[in-house]
């Protein structure tokens, strides 16, 4: 099985919590950017021994600042060079400020079939601190369109832990959430990341986050949720219906291979995972120079390959499999891990059944602390 | 030729300037180019640079034309003022004829310029007050004169006058040191006899040996002999000290400088030994340096337990650029095997700590420093005692002594309140004092030398605007209240946090340590509780809460690596940590114990 990861580095405005790579004014950038991305992709696919696609992600930025002619050709560009399983995933992302009706049945005809939406919140005071550019009305009519255009597997992005919110408005935000019955919904802890505009308001004191109390308590309101509405967690942050979990991703916790184009993009094939500048316009240049945009490299040794194997895969709740660890690294986690393991299980913040290792529900919340004894 | 030598030392109080005269003289003799000028250019360790003051004395070999139209070779040796390390000047003073004594122009006499002053004349010197900052507005040059006169009995017809920011008056101080020291004595046609005054070790020539050569001459290819291990090496290299090493033919009597014989056995070099020549040696060694006492006692522990080796050779060598450190073999339940050393005070102690980590790149532990104490048990026997791991048990104690010093205090008037407040905080008894001049008051005090280690300097400098200055001298053992303080961990003593105070102290002490300990401890995925004891009774507590959330959100395809360096890092610093039972304490915790309350 393969996957593609393709990244849209626009957005019409930055959010002020964002450090992804995105940027906003750079519509100048749009077909120029677009025709290297289909370069970079065609100079992949020659490489060969690719087979079809199982899960396309398009992602971002803000992939949907593309018409929806420019994204179907895309998509076209894709299958025509790699091919597409028959019960292939594509995913868009897609920012509710910035789509049609017209544009989503489109999209949904060309091929797109999951929906990643960027709510975020569906309280307007808190899309307003976070700078998103969008109401929370448009977010829901940006949803039921997408189910008029036929979409089936919509995904919702939300975050808790944000400046002023409450476990109650957090409760709000989920019932909205789930009343657009999306099959899927990402629940993100909101992170503070280094340089953000973000960061700057809450080192001034201009706003203040939630303590660890009223993050637990929105943590226990996500639970509560969850048992009431049958979506179940099957990630740190994913939570999704029985068969609707996101493919892609998946394939990410399994640390398995993808290849991946665009600006910032990272691949991840025989164990090098290769990283593309950022810039969209050194991106486009170096394309165009008929080389490669890649700017940093990465291969791990097996151990440590395997340790990061193990990491990835605990964030999922089914955890990692022994016996596929070891016919893939040839290494045996109980061994490898001995008297970490046992003081990890012994605090039962471990569990190991017969074959697989998986984070408890008490650990969860601590998984880095986990994470941190075994990477 | 010994005549156009002159051997001399700059001796003062911290701060008033040694350095930056030496740099005005070092200028003055062409020594070094405008552009590989630095300000206190002797100071040449990185620790010496950041704090600013002086903590190894440092030879520089001067080449001087005097009004005379002769060449002269001024042997300056540029020594700390810090009181912890007067052994650095009194070992430097032995290789001098005379010494430069410096009085800042606005602070006057102070503690260390009287206790360096009765080192040189220890020493029979020949003295040359000179008074240094005469730029500053503040300045008082007719009052310090006056000083030196009065408090000093020193000669004011011999004083100089100098800035030595500006240079102004550094040629007359020059002359002065040509004229009004005598060169030294010596024959350099008898046998060697060359004074060890300090050494250094230089991982591709071994141990750098300084020397000043009383008698005789050595050279490269000569077999050289330490007295007191009868040693002998052949010399590679003899020289001067000038900004780098200048290799000569030879060396002789009345010269200061360097001998490299390829000695890579770290302990056979000990300065205070006499060198001679293998073939033709001198009948008696030169009478070296007193003994030095130390003062406080610490364990250094490697964070990492397989460092230990490494420990014991970075000690070996720092031993023999540092003749005042003193180290034995320790071992501590938590932090596994470590050395038991030896300081001549707090600010000794940092150094050596700093230096370890930096040149050495080991990272340490250090358990709470503690003063000597005598024990008198019931069985009649005597037990000296610095570690707490080492009290006896109470039961058996008859009684316990301390050791008591005698403090000097310099102060202008004014401050006597406040000075004389401190001294009865930290249990002082006896004080007297006399006025050497009018204003300014000489004050003495008796005190427990464990109530002055850890901040007594800093306090009194801070009660006295940076007025006052303190020396002290050892007098005796007085009986002492004495008890273990323990402090807990989830129910376990950590032995290396344990320490031994005066009953009085006691709580204030284990509460700062449980508030220390609290802040520098990083939550955990379970509650800590932090107590202090003595005996089994509880007497201070605080908790560390529980980390009850520690998640990273998002993790796609395009976050691994850099999730995992995260993670990695994470990992990094626990490993840094030592485990006490279950809890991860981090060096800084260690560290913070050994902060002052105030
Ligand atoms: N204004 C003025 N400042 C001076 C003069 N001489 C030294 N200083 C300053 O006094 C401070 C201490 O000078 P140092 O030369 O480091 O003093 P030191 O005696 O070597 O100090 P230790 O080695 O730590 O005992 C520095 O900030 C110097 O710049 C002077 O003549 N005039
Ligand atoms: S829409 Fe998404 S990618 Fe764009 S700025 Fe906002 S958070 Fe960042
Ligand atoms: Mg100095």
């Amino acid at each position: 099985m393969a996957s593609l990861y393709l990244h849209i580095p626009f957005c019409k405005t930055k959010c002020c919590y964002c450090d992804f790579n995105s940027s906003a004014g750079k519509e100048a950038l749009y077909e120029p950017y677009l025709a290297a991305l289909e370069r970079e992709i065609a100079g992949m696919a020659i490489e060969g021994n690719r087979g079809a696609l199982a899960t396309l992600f398009i992602g971002g930025g803000t992939p949907t600042v593309l018409t929806s002619a420019q994204l179907v050709h895309l998509i076209k560009q894709v299958e025509g060079l790699f091919g597409f399983t028959g019960d292939i995933e594509i995913t868009l992302e897609a920012n509710p400020g910035t789509v049609r009706e017209s544009d989503l049945i489109a999209l949904r005809e060309g091929g797109v079939n999951r929906l990643s939406f960027g709510v975020q919140s569906f309280n307007d005071q808190e899309l307003c601190i976070l700078g998103r550019c969008h109401t929370c009305r448009e977010a829901e009519q940006a949803v039921r369109a997408a189910h008029q255009a036929g979409f089936k597997n919509i995904n919702l992005d939300l975050m808790y832990g944000l400046p002023g919110q409450d476990g109650d408005s957090w409760q709000r935000s989920l019932d909205t959430a789930i009343s657009l019955t999306p099959k899927h919904l990402s629940l993100y802890q909101l992170t503070i990341e280094p340089a953000t505009p973000l960061e700057g308001y809450i080192d001034t004191g201009n706003l203040s986050l939630p303590d660890e109390d009223e993050i637990l308590e929105m943590d226990a309101v996500t639970d509560q949720f969850c048992q009431e509405t049958g979506m179940k967690k099957y990630e740190i942050s994913n939570y999704a219906e029985l068969g609707f979990e996101c493919r892609h991703n998946i394939n990410y916790w399994r640390n398995r291979e993808y290849f991946a184009a665009g600006a910032g993009s990272v691949s991840y094939l025989k164990g090098v995972r290769d990283k593309r500048v950022a810039d969209p316009a050194q991106y486009i240049d170096l394309i165009n120079r008929g080389g490669s945009a890649v700017v940093e490299s990465e291969e791990l040794s097996q151990e440590a390959s395997f340790r990061e194997t193990v990491v990835m895969g605990l964030r999922m709740t089914q955890g990692v499999s022994l016996r596929e660890l070891y016919d893939r690294y040839t290494i045996d986690l109980k061994e490898h891990y001995g008297d970490t393991l046992s003081r990890l299980i012994g605090l039962l913040l471990l569990r190991l059944t017969e074959d697989r290792l998986h984070i408890t529900e008490k650990g969860f919340p601590l998984a880095n602390r986990i994470m941190a004894e075994l990477v | 030729m010994m005549n156009n030598i002159r051997n001399f030392s700059i001796i003062a109080h911290i701060d008033h300037g040694k350095s930056t005269l030496a740099d005005r003289m070092i200028q003055h003799c062409n020594l070094v180019s405008d552009r590989e000028f630095k300000d206190q250019i002797l100071d040449s360790m990185a620790i010496e640079r950041e704090r600013g003051i002086t903590i190894k004395s440092q030879t520089i070999c001067l080449p001087f034309t005097a009004k005379d139209g002769k060449l002269y070779t001024l042997n300056l040796i540029d020594t700390p003022g810090h009181v912890d390390f007067s052994y650095e000047v009194s070992r430097a003073l032995t290789s001098c004829e005379g010494a430069l004594l410096l009085i800042d122009a606005a602070q006057g006499v102070e503690a260390q310029t009287l206790a360096n002053l009765y080192l040189a004349m220890d020493n029979d010197l020949e003295i040359i007050p000179v008074i240094n900052k005469i730029d500053l507005p503040s300045a008082e040059p007719e009052t310090v004169a006056l000083q030196i006169d009065e408090d000093l009995g020193l000669d004011s017809e011999l004083v100089q006058f100098c800035s030595a920011k500006t240079g102004k008056g550094v040629t007359e101080i020059l002359e002065a040191i040509v004229q009004l020291l005598p060169p030294p004595e010596g024959d350099p046609a008898s046998q060697l006899q060359a004074l060890i005054f300090d050494a250094d070790y230089d991982p591709f020539r071994g141990t750098i040996i300084s020397i000043r050569v009383i008698n005789g001459t050595v050279k490269p290819r000569d077999i050289i002999r330490f007295m007191s291990n009868g040693r002998e090496y052949k010399v590679e290299e003899v020289g001067l000290f000038k900004l780098s090493r200048e290799p000569q033919k030879q060396l002789s009597a009345g010269q200061v400088g360097y001998i490299l014989a390829g000695i890579k056995t770290v302990e056979d070099t000990r300065p205070g030994d006499t060198i001679t020549l293998k073939d033709d040696p001198c009948s008696e060694p030169l009478a070296g340096f007193k003994k030095v006492q130390q003062v406080v006692f610490s364990s250094i522990y490697p964070i990492a337990t397989d460092e230990y080796e490494d420990l014991a050779a970075a000690l070996e060598k720092l031993k023999l650029n540092d003749a005042a450190l003193t180290f034995e073999k320790d071992s501590s339940v938590a932090l596994g095997f470590g050395f038991r050393c030896g300081f001549l005070g707090l600010l000794h102690l940092e150094v050596i700590q700093e230096r370890l980590e930096r040149e050495f790149d080991i990272a340490l532990i250090l358990t709470v420093p503690s003063v000597q104490y005598t024990f008198l048990l019931a069985d009649g026997t005597e037990k000296k005692v610095d570690n707490p791991a080492h009290f006896p048990d109470p039961s058996h104690i008859d009684r316990i002594e301390e050791p008591f010093i005698k403090a000097t205090i310099l102060i202008p008037e004014r401050y006597m309140g406040v000075v004389m407040t401190l001294c009865m905080d930290r249990r002082g008894e006896n004080t007297n004092f006399h006025y050497p001049m009018p204003g300014r008051i000489e004050f003495q005090c008796e005190l427990p030398l464990a109530e002055v280690i850890y901040d007594f300097y800093d306090r009194l400098k801070s009660v006295t605007q940076g007025y006052g200055s303190f020396d002290y001298e050892m007098i005796d053992y007085r009986k002492s209240d004495l008890v273990k303080l323990d402090i807990l961990v989830n129910g376990e003593i950590v032995d290396a946090l344990s320490q031994l105070v005066h009953r009085n102290n006691a709580r204030a002490r284990g509460l700062h340590a449980c508030e220390m300990l609290k802040e520098e401890i990083p939550r955990q995925m379970f509650k800590i509780a932090i107590q202090a004891a003595i005996g089994g009774t509880i007497i201070g507590r605080t908790n560390v809460s529980a980390m009850r959330k520690d998640v990273t959100a998002k993790c796609y395809g395009g976050d691994i690596t850099r999730k995992r360096k995260l993670l990695e890092k994470q990992k990094a610093g626990k490993k840094r940590m030592k485990t006490v039972g279950n809890v991860d304490i981090p060096q800084n915790a260690f560290l913070s114990v050994l902060k002052s309350d105030q």
